[in-house]
């Protein structure tokens, strides 16, 4: 009775909550929900996968879905199944990092561009601009020519494709808010610049950013399967979603479900990421905040 | 009394640098204002929109840097303080903002509103800060029990009050006020300024008091400066000194009574207010005024005064 | 002219205006006076038949106008009547003016759609207005775009495309709130000058008690989306029934004439969603009672005037 009732008010304050709202839709619950379930299996990928991801076994290799390999088995014998599980946890875990390292350098540049202003806002927005205008793939290849292939590469690449946008958003938000007459009427009490950065402008600004970067992380996974498809990321045995379509390629026709699970996966991925995201950007009711930036 | 502010040839100019396809402009936002503010009077400065104002008001208040000109409160030159000791200095001087619907962050709660002067000076309120922040609503009329709202949940009077509870929470001497009820309702408009004559006179407090309404700053001050495109035209040294700059009267007559038994026939002024930027030389009203000579053309009137009421007008009334 | 009955607006369940009365001749300004979410803005928009527009419809009462019942009235006849023989002067200007679009175009359009001129004869005409508005220099105007101009001349402008159509109504809605004072004297006296020359009806919709004393005829005072008290200016600046009629004109400064403290009206301004029961007022009335909480208090009528409060006569009373 009592723990139901603490449930329910715990519940309660979740709807409440502008991230909580964006599941009250039906969209909302069913891509929110497919989310949380993909994190889980990411996270729980060892104990989920029906076999070890890397076992090869020559003599069952190309076998068609069925039992019990539910999804098919590729050139080696691996089970598709468990690759695809363990693919999950490199595709999140390359975007959700790259895409954090990006927040944070693109939250931090921004701001101060805002804040400050002038000469050094003209410098930051410049480089970052001219960052914005390489094509990913490029930055991704001199990441590779500099330390190599791999997940680092990888999420380096991400993490600068989209350090541009947040920048930008950041600092339009901090220029936007900087004219509100709090911020005046703060700087009137006396409060220092890390006073008004920290405790208003950031806290202001942050939702529309969190939000980007959700969308962003969406666009991290497919960026992290194209250069896995290129074979720029993830290295062999590493499952990686990109790289096994990749593989698949050679057997397209003989066994198609080798490329076409892990394709399915990135695709129902990212439009989960989109749909939640749109929700999100309604239940925080910053539409037009996004725009311009 | 002595002085609590001496403002001495107060200058803001502003420029637009010129590129390829336009040419660099200027425009003296504020140009030479001087005035005395003794403690414990309430000076009004009124004018129309653009006349520069609320600029003046940041000025004093060095939330805009001026281009000339000095400010000295309680004896200090403000202008040579480095911004450490500006930002202790702030807590003597406050501000009422116009938009009280911009004027509170948000994301914070009244009591956090209430409380912020404290954190940004460091100082700690003799009282537990709960019993602060609920002492300053009521000292305003607020109901403590609001104290977990946020903005959004109050109304904008109430917003206002909140303004005025965050610039008196650190006891100040000086209270600028600008427009503080200019997007109020009138009924509410009557409150707020009730509130802060009852706070005058129990606080002690100085207001310097901006206001587009001249019956408002007629009611509410003890004297008046009258702006016109950034420089001060008259002086009014009570409120009953009858005008004797052109702009003034216009002003006045402008003014309308509500009682519909003192309709006037007023002459409207032909003409607006013309382009701050790049003026001509003489007095900025001559295009618009009946008195209006060749000398007005060409030579800028002083603000001077022979009876104690000032007056920059080479033809006064 | 123009007069409305009981007009009741609703937007779903609720219910912004009720029981709205007034009328207007020609010659005749009659100023509705509020203080925001009063519902004068709404009243202007239900006499335009512009409510559909935004969701709103007409639950009760008649607006006659020229003998001619507009609730009824389809769209189509409807948009011959508003810009024609109906004109509206909003706040904003530049809600009425088109930025890419050169002055003298815009005031053209209006005759010719209404009055059926060809380009010639409308451009004489909107030359000829924009000289009776005294603007100086009319064909040099038309040349030029809206953001070339001041607030004060936009405004005029706007007045002109209202009065392009040679209308019998002009509904002003805050039309100087916008303006600096000495423009705003300008306007006011232009307005004024109109009703006189033109014959015109004009229903001006304000805020500002001062500017209905300058210059009405007659006033409702709204409040909280109901008519509280109407009746000529004299009477109701003079001998004011209503407790907030009474509290309205205590609010106002009156500069040296009159020293007496401003003392404002306790409480806030309700909004649609939150407007009380039984006489609207009653939460920030000093006279309030048991009664006025229940019930809504009908119109004491008495000459030209009325107001709707239970006390209205003890009013009378005190102030006689």
């Amino acid at each position: 009775m009592k723990v139901s009732s603490m449930t329910a008010r715990t519940l309660d304050t979740f709807a409440r909550m502008s991230i909580g709202r964006a599941f009250a839709s039906g969209i909302g619950m069913v891509a929110g929900g497919f989310l949380i379930l993909l994190v889980l299996v990411a996270i729980f990928a060892p104990w989920i996968a029906p076999f070890d991801y890397a076992a090869q076994n020559l003599m069952n290799a190309n076998a068609p879905p069925g039992w019990p390999h539910l999804l098919g088995t590729d050139e080696f014998g691996r089970d598709v199944l468990s690759r695809v599980i363990f693919g999950a946890r490199t595709s999140l875990s390359v975007s959700a990092t790259a895409i954090a390292i990006s927040m944070a350098a693109g939250m931090t540049l921004g701001a101060a561009a805002g804040y400050f202003g002038g000469v050094f806002e003209r410098a930051v927005m410049t480089v970052v601009d001219l960052t914005w205008s390489f094509p990913d793939i490029l930055i991704a290849l001199i990441f590779v020519a500099i330390i190599g292939p791999g997940l680092t590469s990888t999420t380096f690449a991400i993490a600068i494709a989209y350090l541009a946008q947040f920048t930008r958003l950041t600092r339009a938000q901090i220029v936007r808010l900087k004219r509100e007459t709090f911020i005046e009427a703060t700087i009137n009490l006396g409060a220092k610049p890390s006073h008004i950065l920290l405790r208003h402008l950031m806290p202001n600004a942050i939702a529309p950013v969190i939000v980007v970067g959700m969308l962003a992380i969406g666009d991290g996974i497919v960026l992290e399967a194209t250069l896995g498809f290129f074979g720029l990321g993830a290295q062999p045995p590493t499952p990686s979603w990109g790289a096994m379509m990749s593989s698949g390629t050679a057997q397209l026709f003989l066994s198609p479900w080798v490329i076409i699970f892990p394709g399915v996966a990135v695709a129902v991925t990212v439009i989960a990421v989109n749909l939640f995201g749109d929700e999100l950007i309604r239940a925080l009711d910053i539409r037009d905040r996004l725009r311009g930036a | 009394m002595p002085n609590l502010l001496e403002v001495r040839d107060l200058s803001k100019r502003f420029t637009s640098a010129g590129g390829p396809f336009r040419k660099a402009r200027s425009m003296h936002a504020v140009n030479g204002v001087s005035f005395d503010l003794p403690e414990g009077r309430v000076i009004g400065v009124v004018g129309e929109s653009g006349c520069g104002k609320s600029t003046l008001a940041r000025l004093i208040l060095r939330l805009i840097e001026p281009s000339s000109g000095t400010v000295a409160f309680d004896g200090d030159d403000l202008l040579a303080k480095s911004p450490s000791q500006m930002r202790k200095l702030r807590a003597r001087m406050q501000m009422v903002f116009q938009d009280p619907y911009s004027a509170i962050d948000p994301r914070y709660t009244l009591t956090r509103a209430v409380a912020e002067p404290f954190e940004v000076q460091g100082v700690k309120p003799a009282r537990p800060m709960a019993e602060e922040v609920a002492e300053l609503l009521e000292m305003v009329g607020l109901n403590p029990g609001l104290a977990s709202s946020y903005p959004h949940q109050i109304s904008g009077g109430q917003k206002q009050r909140v303004g005025i509870a965050r610039a008196l929470a650190l006891r100040p001497s000086l209270l600028v006020l600008d427009e503080p009820t200019a997007s109020l309702d009138v009924s509410v408009q009557a409150q707020i300024i009730g509130l802060l004559e009852d706070l005058r006179t129990e606080l002690g407090l100085t207001y310097l008091f901006i206001s587009h309404d001249l019956s408002l700053v007629k009611y509410f001050c003890d004297e008046i400066l009258v702006m016109y495109l950034g420089r001060v035209v008259e002086a009014l040294p009570d409120t009953a000194a009858p005008a004797r700059h052109p702009y003034t009267r216009t002003l006045m007559e402008s003014t309308f009574e509500p009682d519909p038994k003192k309709r006037r026939l007023i002459a409207p002024l032909e003409g607006e207010v013309p382009s701050p930027f790049d003026l001509p030389p003489g007095c900025a009203f001559a295009d618009r005024c009946p008195q209006a000579s060749a000398l007005c053309r060409t030579e800028t009137p002083a603000l001077s005064s022979e009876t104690g009421h000032a007056v920059a007008c080479h033809h006064p009334l | 002219m123009l007069s409305v009955r009981d007009l009741g607006v609703a937007f779903g369940a609720v219910e912004p205006l009720s029981g709205v009365s007034f009328s207007v001749d020609k010659g005749e300004t009659i100023g509705i006076v509020g203080e925001s979410g009063s519902g004068k803005s709404l009243t202007a928009m239900s006499v335009m038949g512009l409510l559909p527009l935004i969701g709103g419809r007409i639950t009760g009462g008649r607006i006659v106008f020229d003998g001619q019942d507009l609730t009824s009235l389809p769209e189509r006849a409807y948009r011959k009547l508003r810009g024609g023989r109906i004109g509206l002067i909003t706040q904003n200007p530049m809600t009425s003016l088109d930025p890419l679009q050169k002055i003298g175009p815009q005031v053209d359009d209006v005759a010719r759609l209404h009055l059926g001129m060809n380009a010639n004869e409308a451009r004489a005409r909107t030359e000829e207005i924009l000289g009776t508005l005294r603007i100086p220099e009319p064909a040099l105007i038309c040349d030029r775009y809206p953001h070339q101009m001041s607030g004060g001349m936009k405004q005029r402008i706007v007045i002109a495309m209202a009065l392009a159509a040679d209308p019998d109504v002009l509904i002003a809605d805050e039309p100087t709130t916008a303006l600096d004072v000495t423009v705003q004297a300008q306007i006011i006296r232009l307005l004024d000058d109109l009703v006189k020359q033109r014959d015109l009806a004009l229903v001006l919709i304000t805020h500002d008690m001062s500017v209905v004393a300058q210059t009405c005829d007659k006033v409702v005072v709204m409040y909280a989306g109901r008519a509280v008290e109407y009746g000529p200016v004299e009477t109701i600046f003079d001998r004011p029934r209503h407790p907030y009629t009474q509290a309205l004109i205590a609010c106002i400064p009156r500069g040296l004439d009159d020293t007496a403290r401003l003392t404002g009206i306790e409480g806030t301004v309700p909004t649609v969603i939150n407007y009380p029961k039984g006489c609207p007022f009653h939460p920030r009335c000093t006279r309030a009672e048991a009664i006025c909480a229940t019930d809504p208090p009908d119109f004491s009528v008495e000459g030209d005037s009325a107001a709707a409060c239970h006390f209205a006569e003890v009013a009378d009373a005190q102030s006689a």
